[in-house]
């Protein structure tokens, strides 16, 4: 989503990316970014929370006023109420993709569970 | 660079195996490249506004996203787009997405693809106007940015010729 970003941006339009992963920046580098920690396939809010959507859209279309040069990552400061555990965001059945790569992730995380007894 | 006070961590509803993986892919490092830029030209009141989706939003009467050759083959992902004009709401659309429950985005467009909010804010002149269309792309690029050239460029044609000024882009 970052490079499409870049491409309107390009192409003479102001864009603003609310975004879960803000991390992404970094590997794209992304013109206005108002990032959120919500639940994949929501980050607008909550299904039928029309107040709360809003609250979250208004801050967000805020950021294409506030932002002054590219790259600026603005945190917006709403926290989900449930759980990541209880937030039912995963497909039903495992994509394609993991079950293709699901030694290399089982494998990434024995590395990083060798790391954290070092922090 | 951010100015709230709030922490916002990105991996927070990934399980460990998933979040261990996707950061093998993220730079420690800030973006060090250039980043182009087009500053807002007047006050989001005057401000005509598309938005733009990866969550393989279609309307029933398109044809929906691919998914069964994805299913064949796991590291590819549908390049097409969907126009989705305003005033549609779930009981008109149809979501295919591989990698995300898409329960919400059935139950109310609005968690993805705000068109009801923004036609609120459109009405409360607090943006310009909603661009009569709005669209949606599939997410799921793996390693590949076919995409570019086959949706992202001519949705932006068709955003000029609405007069599009500003776009609100919600990844799935």
């Amino acid at each position: 989503m970052g490079l499409a970003a870049r491409v309107l941006e390009e192409a003479g339009l102001s864009t603003v990316v609310l975004t879960m992963t803000p991390e992404f920046h970094r590997a794209v580098g992304i013109p206005r970014v108002a990032a959120i920690e919500f639940p994949y396939g929501r980050p607008v809010g909550q299904a039928g929370d029309r107040e709360g959507q809003r609250k979250v859209l208004l801050m967000t279309l805020s950021v294409l006023e506030k932002a002054r040069a590219p790259g600026e990552i603005w945190p917006l400061p709403f926290t989900w109420p449930e759980e990541p555990k209880k937030a039912d965001w995963q497909p039903p059945e495992m994509s394609p993709l993991i079950k293709l790569y699901l030694e290399e992730i089982k494998e990434a995380r024995r590395r990083e569970a060798e790391k954290e007894p070092n922090k | 660079m951010g100015q709230n006070e709030k922490k916002v961590d990105g991996f927070r509803f990934l399980p460990p195996g998933l979040k261990a993986w996707v950061r093998t892919f993220i730079p420690h490092e800030d973006f060090g490249g250039p980043i182009p830029w087009t500053p807002l030209s007047k006050p989001l009141s005057q401000t005509t506004i598309s938005l733009v989706t990866t969550a393989g939003i279609s309307l029933k009467s398109d044809p929906p996203f691919d998914m069964d050759r994805e299913k064949r083959e796991a590291v590819w992902g549908d390049r097409s787009f969907r126009m989705i004009p305003r005033g549609t709401t779930e009981k008109d659309i149809d979501v295919n997405h591989l990698h995300i429950n898409t329960t919400y985005i059935k139950q109310d467009i609005n968690v993805m693809l705000p068109l009801a909010r923004m036609a609120e804010f459109e009405e409360e002149r607090i943006i310009g106007r909603l661009a009569p269309s709005s669209y949606s792309f599939y997410g799921f690029q793996w390693k590949n940015t076919d995409f570019v050239e086959e949706s992202i460029k001519p949705i932006s044609e068709k955003m000029k010729r609405e007069g599009v000024e500003a776009v609100l882009l919600t990844p799935a």
